[in-house]
C-alpha cells in the first residue's frame, strides 16, 4: 500500500488546526462550566448629553450581567425637571448577548442638560 | 534522503499542498457563504449554550472523519491519516470562518469572548465540511491514488459510505436554511395535507436524482437491480435527510417551546432541501 507522508507545510497546518480546535473546545467547556443560568440582568448607563444640529442626544449604554441573551430590549429614558416629566425617549436593541454591551442614543427636542434623566429597561424577551 | 522515504512512501511537494489547501478554501467558501451571510446564524452563536456548541463541533468532527474515510481520494488512507486530515480541515474551517466573519463586520473588538467564539463555531463547522469536500472533489481527481484499488474498488457500493455521503450533502444543504426564521414560519402556517405533499415531493426528488435522471455517478454508485431496492434506497435517503434536518433544527433551537406538530412540520419542511442534498451527495460527493 502506498503511503503519502505529510510535508512540513502540512504538519504546520495540522499543528495550527490542532491548537485552534483544542483551544476552541477547551474554551467552550470552560465557558459552559463557569457560566450559570442567570436570567438577563440589564444595567443602563447614560452618558453626557450633547447638542447636535437638529436635536440633543444622550448616549445610552446597556450591559447584560446575566448569563442568558435578552432579545428585543426596550429602554426608556425620561427627562424630568422639578419632579415633572418633560419628555420621553426610547431605544430598542435587537439582541443583548450574555455579558455583552450595546450602545446607542436617545434624542430630545429640549435641552436635557439642565434636566434630570432617568433610564430604565422596560422589557425584553427570551430568544 | 531518509531510508524511510526511499521506501514506498512519497511526499507531496509544498506547492502541491498549497494547491490542495486552495481547493479546500474554495470548497469551504462555496458551501458556507449563505450561512455566514445569515443574521440568525450570527445570533445562534451566543444564544446556544457552550455545551451545545461543543456537541456541534464534535458532531462535525465525526462527520469529517467519516467523510474523509469514505471519499474517493483517500480510500487507501489509514485511520490516523484520516484523523490528521480532519483536524487540519477543522482548523482551516475555523480560521476561514473567522476571517470572513471579521471582514463582514460580525466580529468586533468590543464583543465578549464567548460571543466571538460562538459565532465562529456556528459558521466554521459548515466551512470545515466544505473544505473537506472541496479538497476531495474540486481537484483534477486521484492523480496519486487512482488505479490502486482500481475499478474493482469503485464497483463495490459501500452502504456506510453512501449513508455518510448522503449525510454530508443533507447537512450542507439544510444547514444554510435551518437557522432562518422562514422554516418556522412555514411550519406554523402549513396544514398537514401540504406537509404530506412536501414529504411525497421529497421522496420524488430523491427518486428522480438517484434513479430516474441518469445523474452523474448514478449507475456506478446506486444499486437499482430491483424495484424493492430502488424503493428502499429512496426511503433510506429520505430518512437520512429527515434525521439530519432534525439534528440541525435542534442545534439552532428550532424545537424550543414548540408543539410536537410544529417540530415535525419543521423537520419535513427542512427535509426538502436536505433530501436534495442527500440524494445529490450520494452521487457527487464520492
Amino acid at each position: 500500500m502506498k503511503k503519502t507522508r505529510k510535508n512540513w507545510l502540512e504538519w504546520v497546518v495540522f499543528a495550527l488546526g490542532l491548537i485552534l480546535v483544542s483551544a476552541t473546545l477547551g474554551y467552550l467547556i470552560y465557558a459552559g462550566a463557569s457560566t450559570g443560568r442567570e436570567p438577563p440582568s440589564l444595567e443602563v448607563r447614560l452618558g453626557t448629553p450633547e447638542q447636535r444640529q437638529f436635536n440633543f442626544i444622550v448616549p445610552v449604554t446597556v450591559v447584560n450581567h446575566g448569563d442568558e441573551t435578552a432579545e428585543g430590549v426596550r429602554v426608556e429614558v425620561v427627562m424630568e425637571s422639578g419632579g415633572e416629566e418633560q419628555a420621553r425617549g426610547e431605544l430598542d436593541l435587537a439582541f443583548l448577548p450574555p455579558h455583552a454591551t450595546r450602545e446607542g442614543w436617545v434624542t430630545f427636542a429640549q435641552d436635557p442638560r439642565t434636566a434630570q434623566l432617568k433610564a430604565r429597561v422596560l422589557g425584553y424577551q427570551k430568544p | 534522503m531518509s531510508p524511510r522515504k526511499s521506501a514506498k512512501t512519497t511526499e507531496r511537494t509544498v506547492a502541491e499542498s498549497l494547491q490542495e489547501y486552495g481547493r479546500g478554501v474554495a470548497g469551504g467558501l462555496m458551501f458556507s457563504l449563505p450561512l455566514l451571510y445569515t443574521r440568525e446564524v450570527w445570533y445562534a452563536g451566543f444564544i446556544a449554550h457552550p455545551y451545545r456548541l461543543v456537541a456541534y463541533v464534535i458532531a462535525t468532527f465525526v462527520l469529517l472523519l467519516a467523510y474523509n474515510r469514505y471519499s474517493g481520494l483517500r480510500r487507501d488512507a489509514s485511520m490516523k491519516e484520516v484523523a490528521l486530515d480532519s483536524v487540519e480541515e477543522m482548523g482551516i474551517g475555523l480560521l476561514l470562518g473567522a476571517l470572513v466573519l471579521f471582514l463582514l463586520g460580525r466580529i468586533t473588538t468590543g464583543m465578549p469572548v464567548i460571543e466571538i467564539v460562538g459565532i465562529i463555531v456556528v459558521g466554521a463547522m459548515t466551512v470545515a465540511i466544505g473544505v473537506s469536500i472541496g479538497t476531495a472533489q474540486l481537484g483534477e481527481g486521484g492523480k496519486e491514488d487512482e488505479g490502486l484499488g482500481g475499478s474493482s474498488d469503485k464497483n463495490e457500493i459501500h452502504f456506510g459510505g453512501q449513508i455518510v455521503f448522503a449525510l454530508c450533502g443533507a447537512v450542507l444543504f439544510a444547514a444554510n436554511i435551518a437557522p432562518t426564521e422562514e422554516v418556522f414560519v412555514i411550519a406554523i402556517e402549513t396544514s398537514w395535507v401540504k406537509l404530506l405533499g412536501l414529504a411525497i415531493f421529497s421522496l420524488l426528488i430523491a427518486f428522480l436524482i438517484l434513479h430516474y435522471s441518469d445523474f452523474k455517478g448514478a449507475s456506478e454508485f446506486v444499486r437499482a437491480d430491483h424495484p424493492t431496492i430502488i424503493l428502499l434506497g429512496t426511503i433510506v435517503t429520505y430518512s437520512v435527510a429527515l434525521s439530519s434536518s432534525a439534528l440541525i433544527l435542534w442545534f439552532f433551537g428550532g424545537f424550543a417551546g414548540v408543539t410536537l406538530f410544529t417540530a415535525l412540520a419543521q423537520i419535513i419542511v427542512l427535509g426538502v432541501p436536505a433530501t436534495l442534498g442527500a440524494s445529490a451527495g450520494r452521487l457527487l460527493l464520492q
